[in-house]
Order: structure tokens, then C-alpha cells, then sequence
């Protein structure tokens, strides 16, 4: 699967018309320029050619090099960005998660009126433009009672060290796992406060499917045999529900998370652009304003490489989780 | 013999499309609501010459960055235009995006699910991975990529999310097709000579083409999502068109002065829109398929 989508990529950005070295320079650019640029590419070999080195370089973790004047290579850059949009997903992902899966929960043990609440709230967020989202918020939360940060990731002239050990640092780069490992509590809450606001935009919308998908599986394990078992036992209604309904709804939920993941990159571009919160989605669109084509594609790969673990990781998780799948 | 849905008999193809229209029952609330408010916004995109007020692209109409007053009821934005005339106006690229992606999708996906599921075999195996890898990369991302490798129009936008849709598309017809080929009735009409288009046409289609109607409202809410999404990293069509996603993006920048009003109708309607198309593919989707209930 992972070779699919690298040759995907390689088609849409080498193979079809559309020439991204064109398109980097005016109409009128000098011709000689132009092939000088393609042969320092090295986009006027042949494709076969092309394609092997794109896949080599790939192997040894090579991302090419930046188009944008400089050509530096972009792994570096695009590693430098990506624990900005982890962090941001990983609290997104709680946040939709824990929203998603208390109100699917909750409209299927109510049914009736807060039932229908629940889904008609599950199809509008889903809706809902995240940045559309991510602007109400900022300008009831940020500008109209000025109680939270409205962009960046930290106040000015704020970083934090890292973990130190014996005068080395040990930066992840996750501004809110820094703070803690350096023991600073004030730069943790200031790194809090700033991601309250994108979480909770990219969190909600990404939610609405939490819900759909616990209600459905919810009402289904609701009628199961162990389900009246546990009623028949005389168990309360609360932990028949929360501990022994949800616990086997949330197996199919498990499966999905991979494809989850995958919508919640999609959502944090946006907002990390609403946001001003310089991960790998500014990144990505600063490179395409750029007309950085080797970027975009660096990007686009890691981004592959990245929704293929996670889908291992979850099939993993899976297993573990469900013993029938157990070797 | 009494016809019904169950999927044990052949269906008629316009029968299984229109019956979920009639009747009362789940789901029909939040499709009349949904069909009333995609009507609204048809109309109101369609008649936008004859109904809007003023001019849309007009710079200085007004005073800039006016709050709604009586005579702007929507504000102005600011270069001073009328942001009611914008509203007004600001559906017609959006939509016609996603009409245009929607009809790509349904032209592709479809007879390729339809054939590739029937005849089976190595090419549908193929088929199937290479449309599964698509399908679990980001949709956004995949667009962004395309849009900036070919430029921007209306047609390469509805292309790139057309790319994005297809495999929804045929995922969700092949693995009908697989169940359906298996069926008796099938058998039956292999036994008495039918081609494999004509059972195709006469005897798989019908019972696929109700979740071919919920996916294709839903890649319209996507749709008009994911082409508002493109405007907002400014991969959008021309910056003084009058549409929702460029208002949006561009009104965002009144946002620290507090200009509520420069954002909020044109993303209200963009969620409308979407909104429409959800509450149809849900209804749609609670009527047809019994375990929804």
C-alpha cells in the first residue's frame, strides 16, 4: 500500500502534463535558465530513471531537496514542523474522542428526545468548516473576552529547553511535553492555553463521527444477549452501559481510527492555518505558494509514510484488544 | 408476488430511487429539512441576478467594514462591498464545484465498481488496492497536490475532489456487487441467457443506486467543505469573485477588530450548504437501510 501511494504521488507530480518547473517561472523566463533548472533536478532524465532514484532516496530517508532558491534538503524541514501538528492532532484526537464517544454513549442509553439531540448534533458539526469553527471561537474566546491566546503555539520569547542531561538537550519539540520535561510549569500552561482553542475546533468537528459510530455500535451492543444478562443480574443501569456496553462498542470504533486520523490531517491543515500554528499543514501551503514542488511531494510522502504506521499501529491495537483476533 | 427492497428479488431502478420520497417513517424529518434547505440555496444561487440588492463586486458601495445596518444588512466588507448581495451571489462557484465533482465521481466510480466487482479476478484486486490506498490518504492533502501541480479552475478543483471521491464510490459498489452477484436471481438470469451488461443494468444496479444516493450527498457536503477548504489556503478561485469560502478567507482578516459580520454569513451559509446535504444522505440512509433505526 505504501508503494501505491509513493507511485501516486510520483505520477500526479513527474508523470501527467503539468510541468512544476514551468509553473515555478514566469511566462517570459529565459528558456536556457529553465534547463539548467530541470538538469540541476534532475527532472530531464529519463522517468524510469526518475522513479528508482525517487524510490532510493526514499529508502535512505531522503526527502529531496527544496526547489525554493536555497535547496536545502527537506526532510530536516519537514521533521522540524511535524511535532507541531502531532501535538495538535493528539489533543484533537482526545478531544473528539472523549466529546464523540460520552454523547454516542449517552444518546443511546437515553433515547427519545436527547437521542435525536445527539445525532442531529453528530450530522451539524460534521458540517461545520473547521476554520469557520476555529474563527467563532477565536472571536468569542480570544477577542470579545480575551481569555485565551488566539495563535502561535507559545507567548513571545517563550521556548522551551527540553529535557537536560548533563548540559545536552533533549528537544521533542512538542511544546507541551518540553515544558514538563524542563520542570517549567508556566511555559506548560502558557503551551496549554494556545491549544486549547485549535483542539477544541479541530476535536469538535472530527467528533461528529465519534458520535455517529458509538450510537450505531452502541444500540446494536445495547440488544446483545450479555447486555440483558447483565440487567437480569440486576447490575444498574450505569454500569451496564458504560462498562459492559461500551467497552465492546468501541472495538469497531478502534478500526476506524486509522481512516480517522487520516480526516483529522486533513482538518489540522486548516486549522493550523487558522491558527498561525507553524506545523507541517503552514508548511505544506507555504511550500505550494512557493510553486516548492520537491516540498509538496516531500510532504505529501511523509504524510503516506505516516498514515501507514498508524494504520499498523491500530491493527495492532486491534489485536491486542480483541482477544478473538489474538494468534 | 408482492415487490419490496429486501434485496432477495429484482428491483425496478427508479422505483428503489424514488420510494424513500413517499411515505411516512425514520428519517423523514431530517430529509424534508435537508431537501428544504438545498432547495433554499439552489434557488437562492440559481435567481441571484433577480434577487440580489445590489451589485456584489462593487468596491466602496458603502462605507468599508460596516456593521449590518438597515441599509447593509449584512454589513460591508472592506473594500466598502455589500456583503448581503455577496451572500447572495457567493453560492454559484461552490456549488457548481461540487455538482461538477459529484457527476465526475458518479460517471467513474460507479461503472468501475459495477464491472470491476463483476468480472472479479486479478485486475479487481488491483483495482480495489490502488483505490483503498487513495482512500486512506488525507483528502485535503490529495487535493492541495493536485490543485497546485495543474492550477486553478473550476474544473481542475471538481477533478482533484472528484480523485478523492471515486474510491468511496467504488468501495462502497463493489462490495454490493460481490453480495448481489451471488444472489439466485442472478443465477436465474445467467440460466436463461442474459449478458453480463444486461444483468448489470437490470438486476445489480437497482440495488445498488439507493447507497449510490447517500453517497453522493454526502460527497456533496464534502465537496462543498473540501472546495471551501481550498479557498481558505488560497487555492481558490479568482480573490474578487463573490463566494462563500473567498469571503471566509479573506473576511478573517477583520477578525482581531471584533467585525463579526465579515465571516459569519458567508461560513453560516458554506455550513447550510453542507447541512442540507448531510440531513438528506442521512434520512435517505435511515429509510432504506433497517439497521439504521
Amino acid at each position: 500500500m505504501i508503494m501505491i501511494l509513493l507511485s501516486i504521488v510520483f505520477i500526479i507530480m513527474r508523470v501527467l502534463p503539468g510541468n512544476p518547473v514551468l509553473l515555478r517561472f514566469e511566462k517570459n523566463a529565459d528558456p536556457a535558465l529553465i534547463a539548467s533548472f530541470t538538469h540541476q533536478l534532475g527532472l530531464d532524465r529519463p522517468l524510469y530513471v526518475q522513479y528508482v532514484d525517487y524510490l532510493w532516496g526514499l529508502l535512505h530517508g531522503n526527502f529531496g531537496t527544496s526547489m525554493a532558491g536555497d535547496f536545502e534538503p527537506v526532510g530536516p524541514q519537514i521533521l522540524s514542523r511535524f511535532p507541531a501538528t502531532l501535538e495538535l492532532t493528539f489533543y484533537a484526537f482526545i478531544v473528539a474522542v472523549v466529546v464523540g464517544v460520552f454523547l454516542g454513549a449517552f444518546g443511546a442509553r437515553k433515547g427519545g428526545v436527547p437521542d435525536e439531540g445527539v445525532k442531529v448534533f453528530g450530522i451539524l458539526i460534521y458540517a461545520f468548516p473547521v476554520f469557520f469553527l476555529g474563527m467563532i471561537l477565536q472571536l468569542v474566546f480570544g477577542i470579545w473576552i480575551h481569555l485565551l491566546p488566539v495563535s502561535g503555539r507559545l507567548g513571545a520569547g517563550v521556548m522551551p529547553t527540553g529535557l537536560s542531561i548533563d548540559g545536552v538537550q533533549y528537544q521533542t519539540g512538542i511544546y507541551t511535553l518540553d515544558s514538563l520535561l524542563s520542570g517549567n510549569v508556566t511555559e506548560f500552561i502558557d503551551a496549554v492555553r494556545h491549544l486549547i482553542l485549535p483542539a477544541t475546533a479541530l476535536g469538535l468537528v472530527i467528533s461528529g463521527v465519534f458520535v455517529r459510530m458509538t450510537r450505531a455500535n452502541m444500540m446494536e451492543t445495547m440488544r446483545s444477549d450479555f447486555v440483558t444478562a447483565a440487567r437480569a443480574r440486576g447490575l444498574n443501569e450505569k454500569t451496564v452501559v458504560y462498562s459492559y456496553a461500551l467497552r465492546n462498542a468501541m472495538l469497531p470504533i478502534v478500526t476506524i481510527m486509522g481512516l480517522q486520523f487520516a480526516i483529522l490531517l486533513s482538518g489540522a491543515i486548516l486549522t493550523e492555518t487558522e491558527f498561525s500554528i507553524l506545523g507541517l499543514g503552514t508548511y505544506l501551503i507555504d511550500r505550494v505558494n512557493f510553486r516548492d514542488y520537491t516540498a509538496v511531494q516531500g510532504t505529501v510522502v511523509f504524510l503516506a509514510l505516516l498514515i501507514s504506521s498508524v494504520s499498523l499501529f491500530v491493527d495492532i491495537l486491534y489485536a491486542y484488544l480483541d482477544p478473538r483476533v489474538r494468534l | 408476488m408482492k415487490r419490496n427492497n429486501s434485496r432477495q428479488q429484482p428491483v425496478s431502478l427508479m422505483g428503489t430511487l424514488l420510494s424513500p420520497l413517499v411515505g411516512k417513517g425514520h428519517g423523514r424529518p431530517l430529509m424534508l429539512v435537508g431537501i428544504g434547505i438545498t432547495l433554499f440555496i439552489t434557488l437562492m444561487s440559481i435567481t441571484a441576478p433577480f434577487i440580489s440588492p445590489h451589485d456584489p463586486t462593487l468596491i466602496g458601495f458603502g462605507p468599508p467594514d460596516s456593521p449590518p445596518t438597515a441599509q447593509y444588512p449584512f454589513g460591508t466588507d472592506q473594500y466598502g462591498r455589500d456583503l448581503l448581495s455577496r451572500t447572495i451571489w457567493g453560492g454559484r462557484f461552490i456549488l457548481l464545484v461540487a455538482v461538477t465533482a459529484v457527476l465526475i465521481c458518479m460517471a467513474v466510480g460507479l461503472p468501475i465498481g459495477l464491472v470491476s466487482a463483476y468480472n472479479g479476478g486479478n485486475l479487481d484486486r488491483t483495482v480495489a488496492l490502488v483505490m483503498d490506498s487513495i482512500y486512506a490518504f488525507p483528502s485535503l492533502v490529495l487535493a492541495i497536490m493536485i490543485i497546485s501541480v495543474f492550477g486553478v479552475s473550476i474544473i481542475n478543483e471538481s477533478l482533484a475532489i472528484a480523485v478523492i471521491y471515486i474510491p468511496t464510490y467504488f468501495r462502497v459498489v463493489r462490495s454490493q456487487v460481490l453480495a448481489i452477484k451471488e444472489m439466485p436471481y442472478v443465477d436465474a438470469a445467467k440460466s436463461v441467457g442474459a449478458s453480463g451488461p444486461a444483468i448489470l443494468l437490470k438486476y445489480i444496479l437497482p440495488n445498488v443506486i439507493s447507497s449510490i444516493v447517500v453517497i453522493a450527498t454526502v460527497n456533496f457536503a464534502d465537496s462543498i467543505l473540501t472546495t471551501a477548504g481550498l479557498d481558505f489556503v488560497g487555492l481558490g478561485l479568482s480573490v474578487t469573485l463573490p463566494d462563500w469560502g473567498i469571503d471566509l478567507t479573506y473576511g478573517r482578516q477583520l477578525l482581531p477588530t471584533g467585525a463579526w459580520w465579515t465571516i459569519f454569513f458567508s461560513g453560516l451559509m458554506i455550513l447550510l450548504a453542507a447541512l442540507g446535504f448531510s440531513l438528506i444522505s442521512e434520512g435517505y440512509a435511515e429509510r432504506t437501510n433497517p439497521k439504521l433505526r
